[in-house]
């Protein structure tokens, strides 16, 4: 891997309303570094979690390119896209219970995650790695929210992806459930796993390895 | 296979409503498809069952007949009869002519026959010895014949036996035999006798030759009666077969399965393409029912469904995942829906009886259905995860597409060529006396085409009048301000039920009326072609009616002058036998002029010059054309054509009664339910049976559609109903409110439904005439009791829903609603 995972050339992103076309992110160039933690940090509505759709290959940006690994995503089809997003990416959604399979117990998540992305998950460590041990055969509703939102973590780590991203992965959760979640990302990033958030919470912000911020869907200056 | 995938199954248990839905979906459409394949084939059963009860069961196989064989060569034919067919048996009857017997008495006109098994099938009335001759009543009467006489100077076998003289209607062992065991007394009276039964082939065959003259030979082939097309069709072919090598040697040849198994097989076909457009169109509704379950489906499911679409899989796989957890319900519900069918085939088919491999096909085609489900489940998924991940936002260009077409014109246009088809063919064109007409699919289609557009009129009026809606201002009656905003809230679902409703209750009233109106026609049209129940020719010496047949019968003249008919009837008796119909009893004590015949005045043989001027438009026998004159106007009943009993019983009470009156009979009569042919009329009955069972499916999609709309709905409901009620709503206006909703969707679905039923059976009927030369043509019956039990099932349905939705707002912890 080179020095950037992501990189970002010129996007923007337009969406269609009934008013007109709306644009969420406006020619935004920035570079995710191989290793640690980076956040894009900006208020409710700035555009950070476009972006991290965009980075995502979530969604096609309206205008510019995305590179993962240094290729560039622009013109792959539907199918190369969800190929990519497989092999290499880990994304984390703002509610803990999206990110989770309702009727499936814990380690079952955890395996499902990693077949996704063809590879087999060492269930009880990565519980342990995550502080869940003894919880593989847990349902996912018995779980609190901090606790599902470090499992939803653990399927990141359980497909090994080559990026982790997540959107705003505290918002939904009490303040000892978000110390959980802080951790847990900063031993992701300790490990080398280059994380991607998007947030406003300034302790998590004040984690970051690398930060950009965003007003208005550009990178402020 | 990965976990989310291989967990589908057990998953699809935490929806119960969803599991059931979708069951009842597959249930509904298995059904309708299976039902199909069932009522037609039944039909085809239905219709060679009618058929055979007008024909004679025990000569439905090929059989032979001659006339005119000398005597000394019967035996030498019954031979050749036995060599050429070894392996069954033939039931062979042999019939001298008339001719002058002496039994040592007075001298009496004989006919002597055998018939093996014959003396088994009277009724014996003195004796019953099986080892000499059975005499007939008549002629031992005539005679002075007793037990134990000989005749023919004692070369005949002594009597040993005198049975009752058999008469119509006869006993299906006799029925072939009509014509040699019934004598035609009223055509020549010296020949009033029945058979002398000789007891054996050897006794018949040595006959002495002044009564051995010519013979005539019947020979029936005994087989089991045929239930259905295909057994039918192959009796008549192996019999065809069998007798063919014998023909040369036989006057006739008597087969009178051709033109039942042809009408049968032209009825299935009839029925076939008159159900297949429904069929097609319940289908359609079926399917599009299973994607609205997937859709469903997905929207709940969207959380994991996101979840699987970001870690890289395709819509078509999460189409697959729908597949996994809907298609079980999907297979169980057309399990569930075939077994419906076949449990169900006496209530909704014309018969129980299916050819071999109908129930197989009916599996294969409830096979293909639940393959076309789990088909629109993978594509509705699959479409629905691309459009709600791939290409979210853009829209939904062939919805778009699909809500402008304007359907209703296409279907406008289709019921125009329809009733172009129905004005200049009505049914169709026989192609053979006696042969069923085919039935022209698209003239039968025309009332539900109406139904059909009037349904997606009123789906595209409601949808504009929904879309308009925010522009009413009813504050002063909350409870129906709130009912508008709902029903323009839930736009989609609500034009959709609409839709449905419309159609099952167009269908359901259409299906009754049409199969009604056959029905009382079959029945007003043989009533009124034969005059009664039952007729049957008697002397006109006979002007007195026995004790039995006083009170509902009575004796009618008819006469016949080239296309001139008129009938002589008794006033005082003559509404106690005729056919029902409505006449001023006084009426019929003057001369009568019917119908369409010239005021001026007319001579017909036997009676008196008459120039009627009383006037009616039909009466029974004559129908549109002929006069009436009354029995007193009568000098001379020799001299008028022929008379008859007509009569409100039973033919067989009728021929009893007269018979044990001493009354002779003729050949010629009938009862009503033979008369006419009415084939036509059942295919049309059948047809449009299975039209009303087909729209109380759709009642019941609809009624479940409507049910689903509200508990979809239910927590939306609930959370704006909460605050409502907290806001100073009254519970009463709530309830009121969703009773105005939900009463408006079934309401608006039952007028429009009845309406377009109405209009459409009201131009068809009159057009759907199988027997246009008989009077009175077919009349759109009484639908008051449709109208009451639709009103009815609407209100509980409506009740039901409106119950559920008041419930959940009750019950709801706004807490919860707003937090979740």
């Amino acid at each position: 891997m080179g020095e950037h995972v992501l990189r970002l050339r010129e996007v923007g992103v337009d969406y269609r309303t009934p008013a007109g076309a709306v644009t969420a992110v406006s020619d935004v160039s920035l570079d995710v570094p191989a290793t640690g933690l980076t956040v894009l940090a900006g208020p409710s509505g700035s555009g950070k979690s476009t972006l991290l759709r965009v980075l995502s290959l979530v969604e096609r940006p309206t205008r510019g390119g995305v590179e993962l690994r240094g290729m560039g995503t622009a013109r792959l089809s539907s199918g190369a896209r969800r190929k990519l997003r497989r092999r290499d990416i880990a994304l984390v959604l703002q509610n803990p219970a999206d990110n989770l399979i309702g009727h499936l117990d814990v380690g079952d998540n955890l395996r499902a995650a990693a077949q996704a992305a063809g590879r087999v998950a060492r269930v009880d460590e990565l519980l342990a790695q995550l502080g869940l041990p003894g919880t593989a055969g847990w349902k996912v509703s018995a779980m609190s929210g901090g606790q599902q939102q470090r499992l939803s973590f653990g399927c990141a780590l359980a497909r090994e992806a080559t990026v982790v991203l997540a959107d705003e992965p505290t918002s939904q959760l009490d303040t000892s459930s978000a110390d959980l979640v802080l951790e847990t990302l900063a031993d992701l990033a300790r490990r080398g796993v280059p994380v991607v958030v998007a947030s406003h919470d300034p302790r998590l912000i004040a984690l970051a390895d690398t930060r950009f911020d965003l007003r208005n869907g550009a990178l402020a200056a | 296979m990965q976990i989310p995938w291989r967990a589908a199954p057990r998953a699809a248990l935490s929806s119960p409503l969803t599991l059931l839905v979708s069951v009842v979906t597959a249930l509904l459409l298995s059904f309708v498809v299976a039902a199909a394949v069932l009522h037609s084939a039944a039909s085809g059963s239905a219709a060679v069952d009618y058929q055979r009860e007008r024909l004679c069961e025990e000569a439905l196989h090929p059989s032979l007949e001659a006339t005119g064989i000398p005597h000394e060569h019967v035996a030498g034919k019954i031979q050749a009869v036995r060599e050429a067919v070894p392996h069954h048996e033939p039931l062979i009857g042999t019939y001298v002519r008339e001719q002058r017997a002496d039994f040592g008495g007075l001298p009496t006109e004989a006919k002597f026959g055998y018939r093996p098994g014959a003396t088994d099938h009277l009724q014996v009335l003195e004796g019953g010895a099986k080892d000499g001759l059975w005499v007939p009543k008549s002629i031992a009467d005539t005679i002075g014949l007793e037990l134990g006489g000989r005749g023919m100077g004692g070369r005949l076998p002594p009597v040993t036996a005198i049975y009752a003289d058999q008469i119509d209607p006869l006993p299906e062992w006799w029925c072939s035999e009509r014509h040699f065991v019934i004598p035609n007394v009223l055509d020549r009276d010296e020949l009033a006798t029945g058979v002398v039964w000789m007891p054996s082939a050897e006794s018949f065959a040595a006959l002495p030759p002044e009564i051995a003259g010519v013979t005539d030979m019947s020979v029936r082939f005994p087989a089991d009666v045929p239930r259905t097309v295909d057994e039918a069709a192959a009796l008549l072919a192996e019999g065809t077969a069998r007798v063919a090598p014998l023909t040369g040697d036989y006057n006739r040849v008597v087969s009178p399965l051709v033109l039942p198994v042809e009408n049968a097989r032209q009825t299935v076909a009839n029925v076939r393409s008159a159900v297949l457009g429904l069929t097609l169109i319940s289908l359609l509704i079926g399917l599009a029912g299973v994607a609205t379950v997937t859709v469903q489906w997905a929207q709940r499911r969207q959380s994991e469904l996101r979840l699987l679409w970001v870690r890289g899989a395709g819509p078509l796989a999460l189409g697959g995942r729908g597949v996994l957890e809907l298609g079980l319900p999907l297979v169980v519900g057309g399990a569930l829906g075939f077994g419906t069918a076949r449990l169900l085939l006496p209530v909704y088919a014309p018969s129980e009886v299916l050819p071999p491999g109908t129930t197989t096909t009916a599996a294969v085609a409830v096979v293909v259905v639940v393959v076309l489900s789990l088909v629109v489940t993978l594509a509705t998924g699959a479409s629905r995860t691309h459009r709600m991940f791939q290409v979210a936002g853009r829209g939904n260009r062939l919805r778009k597409v699909l809500t402008a077409v304007p359907w209703e014109l296409a279907t406008t246009g289709l019921a125009v060529w329809a009733w172009d088809r129905v004005q200049h063919s009505g049914l169709s064109t026989t192609t053979k006396v006696g042969a069923l007409p085919r039935i022209d699919a698209a003239a039968l289609a025309f009332p539900l085409l109406v139904v059909l557009t009037a349904a997606l009129v009123t789906a595209r009026l409601a949808r504009w009048a929904l879309a308009a809606s925010h522009r009413a201002e009813l504050w002063s009656t909350p409870a129906a301000q709130l009912a508008i905003r709902r029903l323009a809230a839930g736009a989609g679902p609500v034009t959709g039920v609409l839709l449905v409703g419309v159609l099952a209750v167009g269908t359901m009233a259409v299906g009754t009326a049409i199969a009604g109106s056959q029905e009382t026609a079959l029945e007003v049209k043989s009533g009124m072609y034969t005059g009664a129940n039952s007729y049957a020719q008697i002397p006109s010496e006979v002007t007195e009616l026995p004790a039995a047949l006083r009170g509902n019968s009575t004796i009618v003249g008819f006469v016949k002058q080239y296309d001139r008919t008129a009938l002589v009837v008794d006033p005082r008796t003559f509404r106690d036998g005729a056919f029902p119909f409505e006449i001023d009893p006084a009426l019929l004590d003057e001369p009568l002029r019917v119908g369409n015949v010239p005021r001026r005045e007319v001579r017909l043989p036997g009676l008196p010059p008459i120039a009627p001027t009383a006037w009616v438009p039909t009466f029974p026998k004559l129908g549109t054309a002929g006069w009436v004159v009354p029995v007193d106007r009568i000098s001379d009943r020799d001299e008028v054509g022929s008379w008859y009993v007509w009569s409100s019983r039973p033919l067989a009470e009728v021929t009893a009664a007269l018979s044990a009156d001493g009354v002779k009979l003729s050949r010629n009569l009938d009862e009503k339910s033979r008369a006419v042919q009415g084939l036509p009329f059942l295919t049309i009955q059948w047809t449009f049976g299975f039209v009303t069972a087909l729209g109380a499916v759709l009642a019941v999609v609809a009624s479940i559609a409507l049910l689903l709309a509200v508990e979809v709905r239910r927590r939306q409901n609930a959370l704006s109903g909460a605050f409502s009620t907290r806001m100073g709503l009254l519970p009463a206006a709530m309830l009121r409110s969703h009773l105005l909703e939900l009463g408006a969707v079934a309401g608006a679905a039952v007028l429009v439904g009845l309406a377009a039923s109405a209009v459409s059976s009201g131009f068809t009927v009159p057009k759907l005439d199988p027997a246009p030369r008989l009077t009175p043509g077919p009349q759109v019956p009484d639908v008051l009791p449709l109208l009451v039990t639709t009103a009815v099932g609407s209100v509980l349905v409506v009740l039901v829903a409106a119950w559920i939705a008041v419930r959940a707002v009750r019950s709801a912890k706004i807490g919860e609603l707003i937090r979740g």
